[in-house]
């Protein structure tokens, strides 16, 4: 995968800027950018693409708008950098659920024994074993479909993968040298468990695992609005549902669908080499 | 004697974990459905559902009852092949006619998408299993193929389909595809087709089973018994299919619940007439007994597929009945 400082760099910068403009969107006000304008400004091309003579009349350069215009004549960008708002609060919401439950869950079934690990172990499996997308679904027709609801959700259903994972590093660790001399020095199991396992050993797979959930809302945000407007609903901007409309306009502009599938496809992959790089980089330090 | 006492032991584990997985996963479908907001029948139907089907609903899933009562009563139901009748997608039919037809044709699209999955990936793992070391060129298109979500993948190739067939049309050339990627279902073979693609290339399922078996391909050849029979002068790939049949094995059914969650997505996506198609028709509709019917099929069908794998692991890997877990 991608390694060294390209990856952390490259993958670092996405995803910071993912966070910075998470956290800022909320608090610029971009009314007259939103604003439909479907006369004037239907359909216009990116800056740096020339327009048809067809688009000329409707679009007057300059469009001041980078990424072009959709179907009511609003910017892309626009929409893009208030898309990410849509999705950056639920996606922490679900990556904390998953990492605090999960770690838990995986920290309690990798270090006991007997019925408790049973009990833990089972309900991890059980969980893994409803089909997330299919589940979601079931959830949006019984409840009013959120973007809160659909994370919480998608959070609770990326527990087993975070407890498997924590549970086979804790198991392996339950039986190291150190380990068996804290015991043999009365140290509380739960200090053991929760800070000299779970947080000294466990910290690079619980971020990684965190980085790959808020992936994973990012993509089931814009797959619920594109298979049925489950998730943001306009006239909130968010990627999914930026796709969702752009599909019925296809035939007449690519960039209004282009633009947020590369946003999708490209958060999603710098979140990934993000968790994976500092996770790396996280275990080569300890050893 | 001692060898078949504890294979059926084992056997007999698996199965009892698969039926308590069984319950627990409908137990958690039944109880979403049970904790729909306000009055449960009222939330769950549709706007203007008569009140004689509203009743009809309450008792097919044993809402007049407590939580446990109900939820064994429904189940059994679902047991005898009774998961209700559809309220708007096939109004009045049995959601065991119209799930288990489209279930087929899901399941047979999963199934064979993984199986070309599989043998694409054993082939690319046969023939670069002696190169330790990645080019740092090759890294970036595997990169990119472990994290193109399926719904991505699919939105590409739909429209790239589309920009295709106006072009030639645009162009007046006589070839096209015999079908048009609107989403709509039809006879044709190439949604089918092009949704497996989609299915095998994305989700980082193709390059999570190549790194899978190419790390357990390298494993194999560098073991001391595998040494061993080269020494000797005898063939060691006999030795080495047999001992990779088990984590192939484990794979298929270990990623079978990630290609039924992607299979939802194609389907819509291309049109083709499945249990996700039409989960999705019945999820816009709120059409609550065949949602319910088709995650039932979904979820049972991860279960028995996990423990046909395990009952294989069991069959073909001595090592497994030793363990006796």
């Amino acid at each position: 995968m991608l390694k060294g400082q390209l990856g952390l760099w490259s993958s670092g910068t996405i995803v910071g800027i993912f966070c910075l403009f998470g956290f800022i969107a909320p608090l610029v006000d971009y009314s007259a950018q939103d604003a439909v304008n479907q006369r004037e400004r239907q359909f216009c091309p990116p800056a740096f693409v020339d327009a048809t003579p067809e688009q000329s009349r409707s679009c007057p350069k300059p469009t001041g708008s980078f990424f072009g215009t959709d179907h009511l004549g609003r910017e892309v960008g626009i929409r893009l950098f208030k898309g990410i708002q849509a999705v950056f609060f639920p996606g922490c919401l679900a990556a904390i659920l998953a990492i605090f439950i999960g770690g838990l869950l995986g920290a309690v079934g990798g270090y006991t024994q007997g019925a408790l690990r049973a009990i833990t172990l089972g309900l991890i499996r059980i969980i893994d074993t409803l089909p997330r997308m299919v589940f979601l679904i079931l959830v949006c027709t019984i409840f009013r479909p959120s973007i809160t609801l659909i994370a919480v959700v998608a959070g609770i259903l990326s527990i087993p993968t975070v407890a498997t994972v924590v549970r086979v590093k804790v198991e392996r660790l339950a039986s190291e040298d150190y380990i068996l001399a804290h015991i043999a020095h009365g140290f509380r199991p739960v200090k053991i468990l929760l800070y000299h396992i779970l947080w000294l050993q466990c910290r690079s797979v619980l971020i990684r695992q965190a980085s790959f959930i808020f992936g994973y809302i990012v993509f089931i945000e814009a797959a619920l609005c594109y298979l049925g407007d489950y998730g943001v609903q306009e006239p909130q901007p968010s990627w999914g549902n930026m796709i969702a409309q752009a599909k019925s306009y296809a035939l007449m502009s690519t960039w209004p669908w282009l633009f947020p599938s590369l946003a999708v496809m490209v958060t999603i992959a710098a979140f990934m080499a993000f968790g994976n790089v500092i996770a790396n980089r996280d275990e080569g330090a300890k050893r | 004697m001692n060898r078949l006492v504890g294979f059926a032991g084992v056997v007999s584990k698996r199965i009892s974990g698969a039926i308590a997985l069984l319950i627990g996963a409908s137990s958690i479908i039944y109880l979403t459905v049970r904790m729909a907001p306000g009055n449960a029948v009222d939330a769950i139907t549709p706007m203007g559902t008569p009140d004689d089907i509203k009743q009809q609903l309450a008792a097919d899933f044993g809402l007049n009852e407590g939580p446990v009562k109900g939820y064994f009563s429904w189940l059994s139901r679902a047991f005898q092949g009774d998961l209700g009748d559809s309220l708007v997608v096939a109004m009045g039919s049995r959601v065991v006619d119209e799930a288990l037809p489209a279930y087929w044709i899901t399941l047979r699209l999963s199934a064979l998408a993984l199986l070309f999955c599989l043998a694409v990936a054993f082939l690319a793992a046969l023939a670069t299993s002696h190169h330790q070391r990645r080019s740092g060129l090759m890294a970036a298109p595997i990169y990119v193929f472990t994290t193109i979500p399926s719904f991505i993948m699919a939105v590409f190739l739909i429209h790239g389909i589309n920009s295709f067939v106006r072009y030639n049309i645009s162009q007046d050339v006589i070839f096209t595809l015999d079908w048009y990627a609107l989403g709509q279902p039809s006879d044709s073979i190439v949604p089918t087709l092009i949704g497996g693609l989609a299915l095998v290339f994305s989700d980082g399922l193709f390059v999570d089973y190549l790194n899978a078996l190419r790390a357990e391909l390298t494993k194999l050849k560098t073991s001391q018994f595998i040494m061993s029979v080269k020494s000797r002068g005898a063939s060691v790939w006999p030795h080495i299919i047999r001992n990779l049949w088990v984590p192939l094995v484990a794979g298929y059914a270990a990623r079978l619940p990630l290609v039924l969650s992607s299979v939802v997505i194609v389907e819509k996506i291309f049109g083709i007439e499945g249990a996700g198609f039409l989960l999705i028709e019945a999820a816009k509709v709120r059409d609550l007994p065949m949602v319910v019917g088709v995650s039932l099929l979904f979820t049972m069908t991860v279960i028995i597929v996990d423990l046909l794998a395990s009952l294989v692991r069991v069959a073909t890997d001595p090592r497994e009945v030793a363990r006796g877990a």
